[in-house]
């Protein structure tokens, strides 16, 4: 691929500190900015059962204060002309904040007096308060939310109990009722600490003058013992229900069918990103066309594959229009997965799909902070891939695709026989879910 | 490794002077003869085109509520030559992204394409808009899309209280409906209809495309667009600016929502225009009430309270007088505690709590050092310049926007505060479970007037229990 006004890399050093800490520098000085971008490789995969939600309640907690600040985390940053924010995901944690040149150091003691010194301003107070905050969310983006709970029954349906991504981020509210300060000191303990973070200094700050301050503020906290890796049981699509039913406060039915694919930067991984883009970007797309124009059959039509640290999910989400039926998208669906992955995509259906590729990740990197900016990347491909220097190589997968290989995988990955199929329903509508479906209640 | 002092944060540096890029403005955009304005902006494989309309649903004629937003989902369905299908895979070619935003006050076209083919996404996005289709087939599709749509968002509580909202503070006003319209209104359009709203309000002559990108796209983009001859900085008046709408009817409306764990809460009443003379000081006194994390509000229900999420106040400036309203989802048993509270806290800062010059120590830095922020992207620099042509504003309202809040000191928020806050005015709309409504009657407002979930506002007068 050729990038004609600046080449496809990310320019950066980087140090790991005595501690462990891995210290990432990108300098670009074209807007008076600094982004501070900080992941914990920790996230809900790192739970057990009972003790879910804790990796998201703790990043609420990880705002409330730490020893020399015991306060509110957004104040002092918001009046510096700070942005801010953190998530989790299954697999991380991250923190940042985007802030004027002149309030690099107020972001780095504060991400550092928290990575070293939170647990002393933990009260019982502050855990009550955003406990209910989380409980409030919950009920904000899951429960009170058309279609809010079919993520929850998807993770919970494809992945056997005792597998990591079994139960949801946000947890279960009785686990998030139980939580206790105890509870919450382990947690920070085990994974909260400079060996298993990964800090991002990118923007308007020379690298040389970056790492020396980094290396003030967090050269000081001692080293943690890295957390052993989270070891998932296999997955077995045969021993799971095919096929779910979820009542819910909804106008037309929604099918979303998944199945286990490979995990982020895998085999495979980005010939199914290609083939999810074939399927569903744009209008021109294979099941755009046909679900919502030639059979109207669907009023939206979406293909994800979900990358995960531990394994993949590929989705395929519609919508049923008006009186039309689960199983009449259910077949129009597999009938077009087959006929892609049988012949393959056209040549000019690969080559729009790279374009795209290519301007998507230009689009990502139009940013230096924020979720999905140039520094939210150095610290994907330095906890996922094991090294910052990983941009070339990501889009180096989408360069080297071809026909043969998008059919290949989706025929390797898209087994018909190894698909879970959730249906939601409006309530007390069953009958409106695929034919053979067995019911669930989300929770 | 030198040691760090964590007895006190570090200071904050001055602010850097925001320098937007000097806009060049052609004649182009033919037949008709528009603004191009282009907007250097180098550090970026990628080109962003902005095409403004300056119609959005405001300009739906009476009854026909939806139009807009209709016409503006039509746009990407083929042109003369091109069906939907070719015109998608042009697009894909281009690595191109064409979005179409529809407000109240305007119609968008956006695009976002690698800069290296930026001519092509020029000439893509001129025939999009001068030459499409309409064909009846596909007139009926996307309506019966859009339809569907409005019967889902009568299960998104979130929805169901915008829309119940809006028409509450603005009844039959032209802010008073969404682009999706109502489902009575929408229903009955049909292809006669989108092409008369594309000829009357889609003119070249009124059209502002913005393009940034580096110099070699800018210059290639002006061919694509036609461009010659420097123009003037305002090339046809705007259409007018809604008049302001009646006062509301009901104080307090209840919208059921059966087994509900959450109440949706708006609370509000009319706001400012953008070219309000005060615009400076509402946004210093917005922050301080609602406009971010450490808000007053959002510190006393989230962080204090635990009732929610968040909560969020916004003066909405339009062309017109936008709303302003604060707007939470809380945990249902404490529904009306929560609206307590937000109404305490707007009567507050009007008087017995005014903004002092602590809350100013945050507000105003957050809006001023976090200003150079906005300009990042190419998408950003194209929605800011975007913004002078749709308002009519100057090409210097960015490099004075700091010294004009720093300007504000905690008397001139409060008298914005004052002058734009009217406890007696405030309307609220809630969606909740039923057993939320008996405790909303100690309000002070009345008996809540009670709505349906399709948007509609309570026909009663205030005080009637539907």
């Amino acid at each position: 691929m050729t990038d004609t006004n600046h080449a496809v890399e990310i320019p950066h050093v980087k140090v790991t500190l005595d501690n462990g800490l891995d210290v990432i520098v990108h300098e670009d000085h074209h807007c008076p900015i600094v982004a501070v971008n900080l992941w914990y490789h920790v996230g809900s995969k790192n739970e057990r059962p009972g003790r879910t939600g804790f990796a998201h309640l703790f990043e609420h907690l990880m705002f409330e204060g730490s020893a020399h600040h015991p306060d509110g985390y957004f104040r002092p940053l918001q009046e510096a002309g700070a942005a801010l924010n953190g998530s989790t995901s299954n697999d991380r944690t991250n923190y940042w904040e985007v802030v004027p040149r002149g309030a690099l150091d107020r972001a780095l003691w504060m991400e550092s007096d928290r990575m070293g010194h939170l647990l002393p301003a933990l009260t019982q107070e502050k855990l009550d308060n955003q406990r209910d905050v989380v409980l409030n969310e919950r009920r904000q983006r899951y429960e009170n939310q058309p279609y809010g709970m079919a993520g929850l029954v998807q993770y919970a349906a494809h992945y056997p109990a005792d597998h990591p991504y079994h139960w949801p981020v946000i947890g279960s509210v009785e686990d998030l009722r139980a939580a206790d300060l105890q509870h919450v000191r382990e947690f920070f303990a085990t994974y909260y600490h400079p060996a298993n973070a990964s800090l991002v200094v990118a923007g308007d700050v020379a690298a040389d003058e970056a790492i020396e301050r980094v290396e003030a503020y967090f050269g000081g906290i001692p080293a943690g013992t890295p957390p052993a890796a989270v070891a998932p049981p296999s997955v077995d699509p045969r021993a799971r229900l095919a096929s779910l039913r979820l009542e819910d406060r909804v106008e037309l039915p929604r099918l979303y069918l998944t199945w286990t694919t490979p995990p982020l930067y895998a085999e495979d991984d980005a010939e199914l990103d290609l083939a999810s883009d074939i399927l569903s970007a744009g209008k021109s797309s294979r099941l755009y066309r046909a679900l919502l124009h030639d059979r109207q059959l669907a009023t939206d039509v979406s293909a994800h594959q979900y990358s995960q640290e531990l394994a993949g999910m590929f989705s395929i989400v519609a919508t049923a229009a008006p009186d039309r039926t689960l199983d009449e998208i259910d077949d129009l669906i597999a009938t077009e997965v087959a006929r892609l992955a049988a012949e393959g995509p056209t040549d000019d259906e690969l080559e729009r799909a790279r374009q795209q590729v290519e301007a998507d990740s230009a689009r990502r990197r139009e940013s230096i902070g924020g979720f999905g900016g140039r520094s939210d990347l150095l610290n994907t491909y330095n906890v996922m891939a094991g090294t910052p220097d990983y941009l070339a190589r990501d889009l180096g997968r989408y360069a080297r695709a071809t026909r043969a290989g998008v059919a290949a995988a989706l025929t390797r990955w898209l087994d018909p026989g190894a698909r879970v199929a959730l249906s939601v329903v409006p309530a007390r509508d069953p009958d409106r879910a695929l034919a053979g479906s067995t019911p669930v209640e989300a929770s | 490794m030198t040691s760090v002092d964590r007895s006190v944060l570090p200071p904050v540096g001055g602010s850097a002077p925001v320098a937007f890029p000097a806009i060049t403005r052609t004649v182009g955009l033919h037949p008709g003869g528009g603004q191009v304005w282009m907007v250097p902006h180098e550090r970026t494989s990628l080109v962003t085109l902005a095409l403004l309309i300056p119609s959005g649903a405001a300009a739906d004629p009476p009854g026909c509520e939806g139009l807009a937003g209709l016409t503006a989902d039509l746009l990407d369905e083929g042109t003369r030559t091109r069906d939907a299908f070719e015109l998608d895979e042009a697009l894909g070619r281009l690595g191109g992204h064409l979005g179409v935003d529809v407000s109240s006050d305007a119609t968008v076209l956006w695009v976002s394409a690698l800069a290296r083919h930026a001519r092509a996404a020029v000439e893509l996005l001129m025939e999009v808009v001068t030459e499409p289709r309409f064909e009846p087939a596909d007139v009926d599709r996307v309506r019966a899309r859009r339809l569907s749509r409005i019967a889902q968002l009568r299960h998104a509580a979130g929805a169901v209280a915008d829309r119940t909202w809006r028409r509450v503070l603005y009844g039959d006003h032209p802010y008073g409906h969404t682009p999706l319209g109502e489902t009575a209104t929408l229903a009955p359009l049909d292809a006669g209809h989108v092409r008369a709203f594309h000829a009357a309000h889609y003119r070249l002559d009124r059209a502002t495309l913005v393009v940034a990108g580096n110099g070699d796209a800018l210059e290639a983009a002006a061919q694509g667009a036609g461009g010659g001859g420097a123009a003037s900085r305002s090339p046809a008046p705007l259409p007018d600016a809604p008049a302001d709408p009646e006062a509301p009817s009901a104080r307090l409306t209840f919208v059921p929502r059966e087994g509900a764990v959450q109440s949706e809460i708006r609370v509000g009443h009319l706001g400012i225009a953008r070219k309000a003379n005060d615009f400076h000081a509402v946004r210093v006194m917005e922050m301080v009430l609602g406009g971010q994390f450490t808000s007053r509000l959002n510190m006393n229900l989230r962080e204090a309270k635990g009732y929610t999420y968040g909560v969020h106040s916004s003066f909405d400036a339009r062309r017109g007088r936008g709303p302003f309203d604060v707007s939470t989802a809380v945990d249902a048993a404490v529904t009306a505690d929560a609206i307590r509270e937000t109404l305490d806290e707007l009567r507050a800062i009007r008087d017995v709590r005014p903004v002092t010059d602590e809350e100013l120590a945050v507000a105003k830095p957050a809006l001023t050092l976090g200003f150079p922020r906005a300009f990042e992207t190419s998408g950003q620099v194209a929605r800011a310049a975007l913004r002078l042509a749709l308002f009519d504003l100057p090409d210097d309202e960015y490099t004075t926007f700091v010294p004009r809040v720093e300007a504000i000191d905690a008397a001139g928020a409060t008298a914005a505060a004052r002058r734009r806050i009217d406890p007696d005015a405030l309307g609220v709309v809630v969606v909740g479970p039923p057993e939320a409504r008996p405790g909303l009657g100690g309000l002070g407002l009345g008996e809540p007037a009670e709505a349906p979930a399709d948007g509609a506002a309570a026909g009663g007068p205030p005080g009637s229990s539907g």
